[in-house]
């Protein structure tokens, strides 16, 4: 099944009663998945709606009602989502967008990228806001964070980006759909169904009072702490006796994997740390590895963002390389083999007990 | 009336290069070659993403001996309106601002740029190439898709709605000239561009573009479909200056002959419309049939 497909299955089976796309490469299976699996269910809507502007206005207008919503798009469609993410994480709406980036900037072209991690982790659009980001890097991965996101999503009221990727999401792979929504979808007290019999309940996201807006955002802020408690994740591979850490994510963390596993064949002591969630990004996890390992390689498909995040986590505790290849290139796992190895050469770590 | 075009007075000289990146048969790539002939080389032209970017190249390298701007999906009006705001500054006012977009990129997401722009009456040319969908990105149902037309994103019943009437609404807007055209009819889409050329404030031009993947047809056969479409009545060709409605070409001859070919004919040339019933076929049979007995009625 290809990446895009099993978000949607994963979706469907995650109880995402609504799904508005727009068409953007590489992400249209997903919307055509939709087109022809979500439609026809009872109670669901499909919608490619007019613009991406729309179709995350959709989404808003879906989530208040109380559903699970999604939309998904590519890199430039997610920046035109932008300001609906923003009310959605001011209104404390759940909703997962996926993005399945590619190169940038601008038009950029259809290939692969990770370009978009500071868009994505610093929020996005304007405001003081954070979106929980899950970086899947494989298809079984997309399917069970799918339903991740839609569970975290409805826990915690903000909006949820899966990160993927133009090669994440058109490759195939074999996957298990481990999940089913929950026999009972979460009740939002919230929704706005009426008022009929009650009281009218008001979601809104403007305040002409400077005290109010502060207390909203006071409440976000002391929810996102909570987030970074309870929900960072990260992945180790070969970490405990690594001299070096490769740190990469998503469709990145997978070519790393390939080159680390030749370089241990051929003697090297390295490993790989895989932040999942990006936000929160797993600044403990990495800094515990940093008591035993010196060395830290960055490796992303774009020229150095979530590498901003791996020195505010490690600071001066480590000597910190960065490799990258920006614009929509993919980079092969022989290529990052060539750099680890001459980092580790460099560095000196054949010689160092 | 100025004296119409043929094949042999058209200008040699050409604009677009051989060897574009456009599919086999690809109806945009006519009704492209022969527009820029019509508009010349003193022109900028604004491209939104569509199929007409994979034609065109992106920045800096271009298919077109034209300076080219590659802008956003939903500005491509706004961009022109901002080109043309340069060109007053500098005191340009003989270079012609040309956008051309997709179905998609106009009835859609780009509806809003353009509405403001025309209304504005900002001093630029817009085309629509029409080829009824999202087709660079796989063929997905826009706002002009027709009714009973198969998509990616309408793979059961085909489309449901009626096509969006985009040249209706930009008339509304008061324009000085709005034209409908077909790949089909390369020649009355140039002289109608010759005609509005010197006209004031946004030109709007509609332009059907036969599209063999999307169409689901033999690339040979482009012509001939979107003839069909016109000789069928389905598609009309006409132009409206000024205010003043008239139908041009084929659509022209139709009236003189009071002769409409079935437009089964046109359906079942295309495998997106395999799904139409015949009772949807005789719906919108009847339905061309009344709206050429008003145009029937006016030439009488």
């Amino acid at each position: 099944m290809s990446g895009n497909a099993a978000i949607g299955e994963a979706a469907i089976r995650a109880g995402c009663q609504c799904y508005f796309g727009y068409p953007i490469t590489p992400q249209n299976e997903l919307t055509e998945y939709m087109a022809q699996n979500l439609s026809r269910r009872k109670g669901c809507t499909f919608i490619q709606a007019e613009s991406e502007i729309s179709a995350i206005n959709m989404v808003y207008g879906a989530s208040v009602a109380g559903v699970r919503a999604m939309t998904s798009s590519s890199s430039p469609g997610i920046s035109l989502k932008q300001e609906g993410i923003s009310y959605l994480a001011a209104c404390e709406l759940p909703a997962v967008i996926v993005n399945m980036s590619r190169g940038g900037p601008g038009l950029g072209s259809i290939s692969a990228a990770q370009s978009d991690y500071y868009q994505s982790t610093r929020g996005g659009g304007h405001g003081d806001y954070r979106t929980i980001v899950l970086a899947p890097s494989s298809v079984q991965e997309l399917a069970d964070f799918t339903h991740r996101a839609f569970e975290l999503s409805d826990q915690y009221l903000v909006p949820v980006i899966i990160l993927g990727d133009g090669m994440i999401g058109q490759m195939m792979e074999p996957v298990e759909f481990k999940h089913e929504a929950p026999a009972e979808l979460p009740i939002r007290e919230r929704a706005l169904r009426g008022a009929k019999g009650r009281n009218s309940r008001i979601i809104k996201t403007f305040t002409s009072n400077p005290a109010e807006l502060e207390e909203i955002n006071w409440s976000l802020f002391r929810r996102y702490q909570l987030i970074e408690k309870e929900e960072t994740t990260s992945e180790s591979y070969l970490t405990e006796d690594a001299k070096l850490i490769l740190v990469a994510f998503g469709i990145g963390a997978r070519i790393a994997k390939g080159a680390i596993k030749t370089a241990r064949a051929n003697g090297m002591k390295v490993g790989l740390f895989r932040p999942i969630t990006l936000w929160p990004f797993p600044t403990k996890k990495l800094q515990e590895l940093a008591k035993t390992t010196k060395f830290f390689l960055d490796f992303e498909m774009n020229m150095g963002q979530m590498v901003d995040d791996v020195h505010l986590a490690l600071g001066d505790k480590a000597n910190i390389s960065f490799y990258g290849r920006p614009g929509g290139v993919i980079a092969t796992p022989a290529e990052v083999l060539r750099v680890i190895t001459r980092l580790y050469h460099q560095k000196g770590l054949d010689t160092k007990k | 009336m100025q004296v119409k075009t043929n094949i042999l007075s058209l200008p040699t000289e050409e604009f677009v290069h051989p060897g574009t990146r456009a599919c086999t048969g690809c109806g945009l790539a006519i009704a492209y070659r022969v527009g820029l002939k019509a508009l010349g080389k003193d022109t900028i032209l604004v491209v939104p993403p569509s199929c007409l970017t994979v034609l065109q190249g992106l920045f800096p390298v271009a298919s077109t001996k034209l300076p080219c701007l590659n802008v956003t999906f939903a500005s491509t009006a706004a961009a022109a309106t901002g080109i043309l705001a340069t060109l007053k500054t500098q005191g340009n006012e003989h270079t012609t601002v040309a956008a051309w977009a997709g179905d998609g990129g106009t009835s859609d997401i780009g509806l809003q740029a353009l509405s403001g722009a025309a209304e504005r009456g900002d001093n630029f040319i817009y085309f629509c190439y029409d080829n009824e969908g999202y087709m660079n990105t796989g063929v997905q149902r826009s706002g002009t898709t027709p009714i009973g037309a198969i998509t990616a994103n309408t793979p059961f019943k085909g489309k449901l709605q009626q096509k969006k009437d985009v040249p209706a609404i930009m008339a509304a807007h008061s324009l000085s000239y709005v034209a409908a055209c077909s790949a089909a009819y390369p020649l009355d889409l140039y002289d109608k561009i010759k005609n509005c050329m010197n006209l004031p404030g946004t030109k709007y031009f509609h332009i059907h573009i036969p599209c063999p993947p999307g169409w689901g047809y033999d690339p040979r056969y482009g012509i001939k479909i979107g003839r069909l479409a016109v000789e069928t009545g389905y598609y009309d060709l006409y132009e409206i200056v000024k205010g003043e409605f008239r139908l041009t070409a084929a659509s022209e001859k139709i009236v003189e002959k009071r002769k409409l070919i079935p437009v089964r004919e046109y359906f079942r040339a295309q495998s997106r419309f395999k799904i139409l019933t015949d009772a949807q076929i005789a719906d919108i049979q009847n339905q061309i049939d009344a709206k050429w007995a008003k145009y029937y009625k006016k030439d009488e």
